[in-house]
Order: structure tokens, then sequence, then C-alpha cells
């Protein structure tokens, strides 16, 4: 595994600063895709996200009784829409972070794994390329499941349970176009929580370099910051929580609409993606990979 | 080892500093009376026009229902502020074709949860069952026996100035008289402004047995004790609550109890 470097380069300079030609940007990034398309994994995590709603739904919808300690759980048996809020409240819970995790928790560990490091790093690209690279395909991945999760979901209950009047949480009665509308707007605001989910996947992957801690430590920190944000007298740790911004939606089924939590929980998942991501880049900045 | 060591340090200390500026700021719950009791009469204003229309009648809107809340939680004692299952409302509401009782008011239990949503369990004396009749003969859900609501963190924060009195209730379902044949009758004020305090009249077999005096405070149980012996013979006795004008109200007619004979 030798570099191929340009006399002019001193040997003391990282690797990485060597005027040399590389592929672009792009080119990492088709190739991250192209390695994840490989995935058995990958393809499993969408496949699941496509079929298992509409098994939820159909099973749920064949209840005597509904599930009523969730919300909107009461009108589920008889109503689609709510049934489709139903599949979101449970789907917050550990659901997306896991099947976020699967592909970001591995991407990065998944070279130290196989010890591939030195090889895509001295061949092919930089590091700082690399990096994005990757982050991108994390966070189109997340997206792409969140949309195929969201529409299965929409629509499996729509034509299984029907597109009845929903009832909001001021008591209210939402006409089923209005309520089509608010339950995807609801879907859709997932995403900012869950690409922050996949940014910590991200930072976990690269600081443990092992792709279990980067798939299951996610999934406990979103349930720890679950069981946190449920906890009475330590309330003003919510809004810093991600998990908060899994439940900014209930403002858009009351009257009048509140939408303050929507925009806290966009800048919380903000931060935490920021954070997440300049750490995990720093830590592969600096890391050593010769050994590796 | 050294990396490890490194990482679990700045955990811990992200941990502290979080958690001392949780301290700092106090328990700074969104879970509010005032926003409890407006999200309340709202969300139930809404869901008793809806009942009303599957019962088939279309002469009521959520204006016309006037309802206002008036919400507690766990007592006297504690703040009305924050998460829990021992919130306690009082509704009231205009419905001219079913009029609420003399105190004026439905008891509503609520469970409210941290993400400032919560679970509403209805006086189904007042609001009905599980499920009800509708115009065509069907069984449907009930809207208003349980409903969930939810109100914004960041809502309007000052008192609605709603307040109900106590409503007091004779609990005993049977009077024993000890050696003396006196009796000790068991009394309950329920949640309201100010608690109970009135004076309770008791009576057997048509003779006076005297009048005690109580204050009782909300959310409480007293035991009155009736200075006078019960006569022998007698069946059941019968107590008359009269209670001061501000302070709480009794049961509108004489409560009768057996009394059990040795």
């Amino acid at each position: 595994m030798t570099t191929v470097q340009t006399p002019a380069a001193a040997p003391t300079v990282e690797p990485d600063h060597v005027p040399r030609a590389r592929p672009g940007a792009l080119a990492a990034l088709r190739w991250e895709v192209r390695k994840l398309r490989a995935q058995r994994r990958a393809r499993a995590v969408l496949l699941v996200s496509l079929l298992a709603p509409v098994v939820i739904v159909v099973v749920i919808h064949g209840q005597s009784r509904p599930p009523k300690d969730t919300l909107f759980g009461r009108f589920a048996t008889e109503n689609g829409f709510a049934l489709a809020l139903l599949v979101l409240g449970f789907a917050s819970q550990w659901v997306l972070p896991l099947l976020t995790a699967i592909v970001a928790g591995d991407l990065f560990a998944s070279e130290d794994q196989h010890g591939t490091w030195k090889t895509v790093l001295t061949r092919s690209t930089s590091r700082t390329r690399l990096f994005w690279a990757k982050t991108i395909t994390a966070c189109g991945f997340a997206t792409l499941v969140l949309v195929v999760l969201a529409t299965s979901t929409i629509l499996s209950s729509m034509l299984v349970v029907g597109h009845q009047p929903l009832t909001g949480l001021s008591g209210q009665t939402i006409a089923a176009g209005e309520a089509l509308r608010l339950v995807a707007g609801s879907w859709a605001t997932m995403l900012p929580p869950t690409l922050a989910f996949t940014a910590v996947a991200i930072l976990l992957s690269v600081w443990s370099r092992n792709p279990a801690v980067g798939i299951a430590a996610p999934v406990v920190l979103g349930m720890v910051m679950q069981l946190v944000g449920a906890l009475g007298g330590v309330e003003a740790v919510r809004p810093f929580l991600v998990t908060t911004s899994f439940e900014s939606w209930h403002g858009l089924f009351t009257e009048p609409a509140f939408t303050s939590p929507l925009v806290e929980g966009l800048l919380v998942s903000a931060i935490w993606c920021g954070v997440s991501l300049t750490a995990a880049f720093v830590l592969l900045r600096r890391r050593d990979i010769t050994g590796g | 080892m050294r990396r490890i060591i490194i990482s679990i340090l700045i955990a811990l200390t992200g941990v502290v500093l979080l958690g001392s500026a949780v301290l700092a700021t106090g328990s700074g719950s969104s879970v509010t009376r005032p926003r409890l009791e407006r999200s309340l009469a709202t969300t139930f204003a809404n869901l008793y026009v809806e009942q009303a229309r599957i019962l088939g009648r279309h002469d009521l809107t959520p204006e016309s229902l006037h309802a206002e809340a008036m919400c507690d939680k766990h007592g006297p004692d504690v703040p009305d502020v924050g998460p829990g299952g021992d919130w306690v409302c009082l509704v009231g509401w205009d419905d001219p074709e079913r009029p609420l009782p003399p105190e004026g008011y439905g008891k509503f239990e609520l469970n409210v949860h941290s993400n400032d949503c919560y679970t509403v369990s209805g006086p189904s004396k007042l609001t009905g069952f599980l499920t009800i009749t509708d115009a065509q003969g069907r069984e449907v859900t009930n809207p208003v026996f349980e409903f969930d609501g939810c109100f914004d963190p960041h809502g309007d924060d000052s008192p609605t100035g709603v307040s109900f009195p106590s409503l007091l209730s004779l609990t005993s379902t049977s009077l024993a008289p000890d050696d003396q044949g006196r009796v000790g009758v068991q009394v309950s004020c329920g949640p309201g402004s100010g608690g109970c305090s009135g004076t309770i009249t008791a009576r057997a077999s048509g003779q006076d047995l005297g009048t005690v005096p109580f204050d009782v405070a909300e959310q409480a149980t007293a035991t009155l004790d009736v200075p006078t012996a019960v006569p022998a013979g007698a069946s059941e006795m019968t107590f008359e609550v009269t209670t001061t004008t501000t302070t709480g109200m009794g049961p509108a007619a004489a409560v009768s109890i057996v009394v059990q004979n040795p």
C-alpha cells in the first residue's frame, strides 16, 4: 500500500494534502451509493419499511378494541388517518432511529471492520470527500426510508381503514382532505430528528469503529431520551432532546394550530446534527489509519 | 484505553453540565393550570357538540355551550403545575336540554403527560358511557366518555379566573351507634375553591339530634359526631346540609342513611 507521491511533497506532509489527481466528490458519492445498493441489509431495511406498515395496519384494523394508550389510538380501528398517526407515534419511539442507524452506524465502522481505510484513502479519495460522501449517502438513505415508510403507512391505512373525517386534538372535526395534508405533514416533520439520529449514528460509528455500537447505541440513546422526556420534574431538559421533535407534530392537529415546537425541534435537530458531524469529522481527520 | 477514558469523561461532563442547567432553571414545566383549563374547555365543547350531533341534535354550537373549566392538581397543598395522573378538572357548561346538577359542573379526571397532551375521563352520569345510540339506532363510541387533547406549551398562561364551589357529600352508607348510642357520619369535600364549611342537622324518628358545624378542606374527608344519642329503634337518620354561601355546596335534599341497630 504505497502512496503515489510527487517529488515536491515533503515527507512530513500528510498524504491528504499531497496535490494529485483525484476523482471528484461525486465519484466518491457514486461509489458509496453503489456499495450501499449492493448491501443486503440496506435492501432489507427498505423492504421492511415498505411491507411492515401494511401488516401493522391490517393487524390493528382487525383488533376489536382500539389501542387507547397512544394518541389517536382510540380512533385507529375506524379512521385511516388516525391509524397512520398511531403508526407514526410508534415509529418515532425507536423504529426510525433503528432504521437509519442500520446504515449510518455501519458506513464508517465497516471500513474498520474490513480494514479498508488504507485502501480507500490512499488510492482514491481524501478523508474530507469520503466523509461527505458517506454522510450524504446516510442522510439520503434515511430520507428514502422515511418516505417509503410514510407512503406505505398512509396509503395502506387509507385503503384498509378508509378516509373518514378525523377528530383533532382540540375536539374539532378535520375534513378528510385537510386531514390527509396534515398527516403527510406530520410524517414530514420526522425528517429533522431522523437526520439528527443519523448524525449521532455516524459519530458513534466513527468513534467506536464498531458497527454494532454504531447501530445499537443510537437506538438505546433514543430510548433513554424518550424516558427522560417522559419524566416529570426534569422537564427543563425536554427541549434539548431529539426525541421531543418527534412529538412536535401534535400542534398541527389542534385549533388554533401551534408550530413553535416544530421550529424548536428543527433548531435542536440541526444542533445535534452539527455537533455530531463536526465531532465525527474531527475524529476522522485526526485518526491514524496507517495501523488499521 | 486512554481514548475510552477521555470519551467517558467528556460524556460525564456533558451530563453534569446538562443536569446543573436543569437544576438552575427550576422545574420549568409547560403543563400549567391556565393552559389546561383553556384547552380542556375548548376540547370538551367541540366534543360535546359532536356527541349532540350523533344523538340527532343540531341546536348546539361550541360557543353556545359556554364551557369553562377549573383544574387542580393533587389537592390544595400541591402547586397546580406539571404532568401527572392526579389532575382533576371541574367543567361547567350550558345545555338547555340536559341541565347540570345544582353545583353546576361535572368532575373530569385527567392524566396529563409531559408532552403537553392529556387523556380525560368524563363523568359518565353527565356525559354518558363508552357507547351511545345514535339517531339511526346504531351503537357508536361516545366522544366525551374518554378523549385526548393537546395544548400549546407556549400558550396563554394568565389565570382564567374560573372557580367552582366544592361539593360536600355524605359518604357513610350505614351508621352503627356506639355504646352511648352516638353516631359519627363521614363527609367528604370534593375539589373546588375554598373547601366546604357550614352546618349539618341530624334527625331520627322525627327528633332533632342537634346541629354540627363543619369546616373541611377541599379534597378531604372528616367524621362529624352527632351530639345527641340516636333514639332506640330508629331505623334511619336524615341529614340536612346547609353551607355558607361562599364556600362549598351540599346535597340539595336531605340525605337518609340506614342505622344498624345492634
